[in-house]
């Protein structure tokens, strides 16, 4: 087990630059999750780190050695890609015995490893199938098993998860999770799921067109957002964007007036104001109030949504109580709470002004 | 230098093979073969360099090239048409998923395979004969048949139908292009009352272009490489009197009866720029004729 | 119009349908009957090679009837030792020099196809540009300088010219074909496999080649073929009767001229072709898609 050092990796194809120097700690032991919008650059981040793409400047290590020459066989790690990648001329029994074959291993030996491994996940009796007779699950399943059959010191994922369906998608999470608990092995997982971010990593890294916006836990990311993207980018369905104006009292928002900020807030300039959809209060209180009409109702059993405009035209996402009765057109009046609320600057990163409390 | 074969050093290791095959077996020939045709040698005593006098005697004074000219040309334009527009025809007939497709395309396809083969040209020698099957024939509609083989004027008539009668890769090519083309259009056509003879012209051809453009270079290529089947039926010889002397088989005669190596050589390099004339040139012309259909006017 | 009852017009559209239905099927059998007959016209000489095969020598010519008046099926054990050799020893040579020349270009051309198509190194484009290059140029220009180097180190009378320039990946048409194949696997391929610890050949050899087992047949298929019925090569290299290989020797059958033999000499032509016919009838998907893709001959 190691953990993975980044620092200040680039990558650049042809005079285009893809990846501007990213420094990263992995630690040991933890599972990681690259998040992103898509063609920010994650798949190409976990393919330097395999050893699949060259690096064009800066160092990767991977434990206390410097990996940048090392051929990707020889960097101990095993990758899970999104088209699963099985040998579609080999068994199941050969896709899994492959990787070990290579490494000279005693044929007892494999056969042993191989059948621990159908076992834990379940694909026994698929072992003498070819992949193409098998379900998108199954060869999910026999991927995974592919990469925890060698017993790596490090796992990579680039978007697993993505070709199934949104049923086995869920399963397929809860037993990766599983094994993550099981292996307590470093993990590198790429998505542009949020979901499959917050549920799985120990620690989430948002990338945006090839920089790292904010590094940190779930729980950090969701409620420390450091920039506008974000706190727009974690968190379904996404944090309301209100923009407001800065003067001496505190801050001027559309519909809502004016509220009261601490005293170390901006005294003038722009403020993004931003609010997720849970930390409305339908009816009257809090800090500001303002009346609307229901628009659009989104109602998920346990959870129920309002889309709802206000006077000056803007739309708010409001989460609502599931066992309440709305009806499209109704009149509501919301309220908010400045403490509740995220504040980004001008330069869209966040101002602090209630971290501490809360 | 290390890291340049750590990187490099797979790509080179796969290309060995190809890497002394190009060099021994084609750059390395093509270029002898150049300085060849500026001597004169005839293996026995090393080359003598001529300057230009090869081609000088090739294009002032030798009837024979001249004929060979001629011979491989009349050829390449009598067998080449005739061969497109029967698998075209064919194609054509065969298209539009109707039954016993297959036993038709594989019928039509086998005297493509066998005909390279020399038992081919044996038949074909045997069948032209003057009391042969194709004189019988004719004798039975009350034509008599002419001396084939040993009239000057009919001998490459022979090779012409034998050079058709393969017409079955190009209609396997032509096939695969009319599949290609969308029935929309022709269901548009169809509604627009359009002639079958209007339908042809105005979507198939256009849209089969490509296709046809890939065929008519393939089968120039191969129709001025033509040698076995002119060596077989002329009797090595180019027989009768030079008119099946192709410029394959005069070269073939210079070289390896009379050992005349520049000279042969020289004839090899004016056969390759014909062919490269012929190929550029269809390339070129095809901007005005061929669009693709990806490509924007 | 509309005083048409229900029935008066139900007949109409039956009338109509019967119509119309007549003149397709009249159509089909036109079609139908015009394929026959040009099937006919296609196979008819190879049927008469194989009945000549079997006739008194005195029936071959001017004699069209497809019906021997007595079959003669000595001809067969008769031109098999009809030459100072037997045919068995023109089969071991051709049976050695093709299945050699099949393995030789296989292996060639999809290693140099892999690293063209799957391995990063300098000077690739350049390479690739040279190897489609070599596509166009004609053998006749690049035989003498081959000929000259295989004379001065003392191949020419073994088959070494005919099989080790097989290993030399000098078939660009088939690196073509192949790189084309090998781009369209997952590449996703490679890289799981050189996580799991393969080396680049590892990944030609256990991925790539039993992934593309069909580009890899149609590039032994007709490299088989054309090994077989190949001419110009062996006639230039091969001047012992012992080393001839069955075209050279079915040519020897003829250049003998003794009027008396075409029964023999028909019966070792159709033993010549029967396993192009073999692998024709055998390998017919792979031979028509293959050209039907690619262009090959
Ligand atoms: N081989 C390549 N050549 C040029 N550009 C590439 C190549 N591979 C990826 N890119 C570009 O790099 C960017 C990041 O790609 P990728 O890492 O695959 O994104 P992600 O996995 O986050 O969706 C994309 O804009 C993509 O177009
Ligand atoms: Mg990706």
């Amino acid at each position: 087990m190691s953990g993975v050092n980044l620092n200040k990796v680039v990558k650049t194809y042809g005079d285009l630059e893809i990846i501007h120097g990213i420094d990263l700690e992995v630690h040991d032991g933890e599972f990681l999750v690259l998040v992103g919008p898509s063609g920010c650059g994650k798949s190409t981040l976990l393919r330097m780190i395999a050893g699949l793409e060259e690096i064009t400047d800066g160092t990767i290590s991977i434990g206390d050695r410097i990996v940048n020459d090392v051929p990707a066989a020889q960097r101990n790690l095993s990758m899970v890609f999104q088209s699963y990648a099985l040998y579609p001329h080999m068994t199941v029994r050969k896709n899994l015995a492959f990787g070990l074959g290579n490494l000279k291993m005693p044929k007892a030996e494999i056969a042993k490893r191989v059948a621990e491994v159908a076992k834990i996940l379940q694909i026994e009796e698929l072992l003498e199938r070819k992949p193409r007779q098998l379900s998108g699950g199954q060869k999910q399943r026999v991927a995974i098993g592919r990469s925890i059959v060698r017993e790596p010191e490090l796992f990579l994922f680039d978007e697993p998860l993505s070709n199934l369906d949104a049923e086995l998608r869920v399963q397929m999470r809860v037993e990766l999770a599983g094994l993550y608990q099981r292996l307590g092995t470093t993990m590198i997982y790429v998505t542009h799921d949020q979901i499959e971010a917050m549920t799985l990593a120990t620690r989430i890294v948002v990338l945006q067109a090839g920089i790292i916006e904010q590094v940190g836990t779930p729980f950090d990311l969701y409620n420390f957002p450091q920039n506008k993207f974000v706190a727009t980018f974690i968190g379904s369905p996404k944090m309301n964007m209100i923009e407001g104006t800065a003067n001496k009292s505190g801050l001027l928002l559309p519909d809502f007036g004016q509220i009261s900020l601490p005293k170390n807030a901006p005294k003038s300039g722009n403020i993004h104001f931003g609010i997720r959809p849970e930390q409305f209060t339908i009816g009257k209180g809090g800090d500001a109030t303002s009346t609307g009409k229901i628009t659009l109702i989104e109602y998920l059993g346990s959870e129920l949504f309002l889309y709802i405009t206000l006077p000056s035209g803007h739309v708010v996402l409001v989460q609502a109580s599931s066992q309440t009765q709305y009806k499209t057109g109704e009149e509501l009046t919301l309220s908010l709470t400045a403490k509740n609320a995220h504040y980004f600057g001008e330069d869209n990163l966040r101002i602090p002004l209630y971290d501490e409390k809360k | 230098m290390k890291k340049f074969f750590a990187k490099n050093g797979p790509g080179y290791f796969f290309l060995i093979p190809w890497f002394i095959g190009f060099f021994c077996l084609a750059l390395g020939p093509i270029l002898y073969s150049l300085y060849l045709s500026f001597t004169k040698y005839n293996i026995f005593k090393p080359p003598k360099w001529i300057g230009l006098e090869n081609y000088e005697f090739m294009f002032l004074y030798d009837d024979r090239f001249w004929k060979s000219l001629e011979v491989t040309f009349s050829y390449v334009f009598m067998s080449v048409p005739g061969k497109l527009i029967f698998a075209l025809a064919v194609a054509m007939l065969l298209d539009k998923g109707m039954r016993a497709i297959g036993f038709y395309r594989a019928l039509f396809y086998l005297p493509s395979i066998l005909g390279g083969s020399i038992a081919v040209a044996i038949l074909w020698k045997q069948l032209f004969e003057y009391n042969g099957v194709i004189n019988s024939l004719l004798a039975k509609i009350g034509i008599e048949g002419p001396y084939w083989l040993n009239d000057p004027n009919y001998s490459l008539y022979t090779l012409v139908m034998l050079g058709m009668w393969q017409f079955g890769s190009p209609m396997l090519i032509f096939i695969a292009g009319l599949r290609a083309i969308p029935r929309e259009l022709y269901e548009a056509a169809e509604i627009d009352a359009a002639s079958k003879w209007k339908q042809f012209y105005a979507i198939t051809v256009p849209l089969l272009a490509p296709v046809i453009f890939f065929n008519l270079v393939l089968q120039m290529i191969d129709a001025f490489k033509t040698f076995s089947s002119a060596f077989i039926i002329s009797g090595g010889a180019g027989a009768p009197l030079d008119s099946l002397n192709f410029i394959t088989v005069y070269l073939y005669n210079e070289a390896f009866a009379f050992y005349r190596m520049g000279y042969a050589s020289s004839l090899a390099w004016i056969l390759m720029l014909i062919i490269a004339v012929f190929t550029g040139v269809a390339f070129f012309s095809s901007r005005y004729w061929v669009h693709y259909e990806n490509e924007r006017d | 119009m509309t005083d048409l009852s229900i029935q008066e017009a139900s007949e109409i559209a039956h009338n109509y349908r019967v119509i119309r239905d007549k003149r397709k099927r009249r159509a089909a059998i036109t079609k139908h009957l015009f394929l026959a007959i040009c099937s006919l016209i296609m196979v008819y000489p190879l049927i008469w090679m194989i009945v000549s095969s079997v006739k008194p020598d005195n029936e071959i010519f001017g004699n069209i009837s497809l019906w021997p008046s007595e079959f003669i099926w000595q001809n067969y054990p008769d031109g098999w030792n009809g030459l100072f050799l037997s045919f068995t020893v023109f089969y071991k040579n051709s049976i050695i020099v093709t299945v050699l020349a099949v393995i030789g270009n296989t292996l060639s051309c999809s290693f140099a196809a892999y690293a063209f198509a799957r391995l990063e190194f300098k000077g690739k484009n350049i390479f690739f540009a040279l190897m489609m290059m070599t596509l166009m140029i004609p053998y006749h220009v690049v035989l003498i300088p081959q000929y000259l180097l295989f004379l001065k180190i003392g191949w020419v009378n073994t088959f070494l010219p005919l099989i080790v320039p097989r290993f030399l990946a000098g078939d660009a048409f088939f690196i073509f074909l192949m790189v084309q194949f090998f781009r369209q696997l997952p590449r996703d391929l490679d890289e799981a496999a050189m996580i799991d610890g393969c080396s680049p050949f590892k990944i030609y050899w256990a991925v790539i080649m039993p992934l593309s087992l069909p580009a890899l047949a149609t590039t032994a298929i007709f490299t088989f073929i054309w090994t077989w019925e190949d001419f110009l090569g062996p006639l230039i290299y091969l001047n012992d009767i012992r080393d001839y290989t069955v075209p050279l020797a079915l040519r020897n059958f003829i250049s003998q001229d003794s009027v008396s033999m075409f029964g023999q000499l028909f019966a070792m032509s159709i033993l010549s072709i029967v396993p192009i016919f073999v692998f024709f009838i055998f390998f017919q998907k792979f031979i028509i898609r293959g050209i039907a893709t690619s262009g090959l001959k």
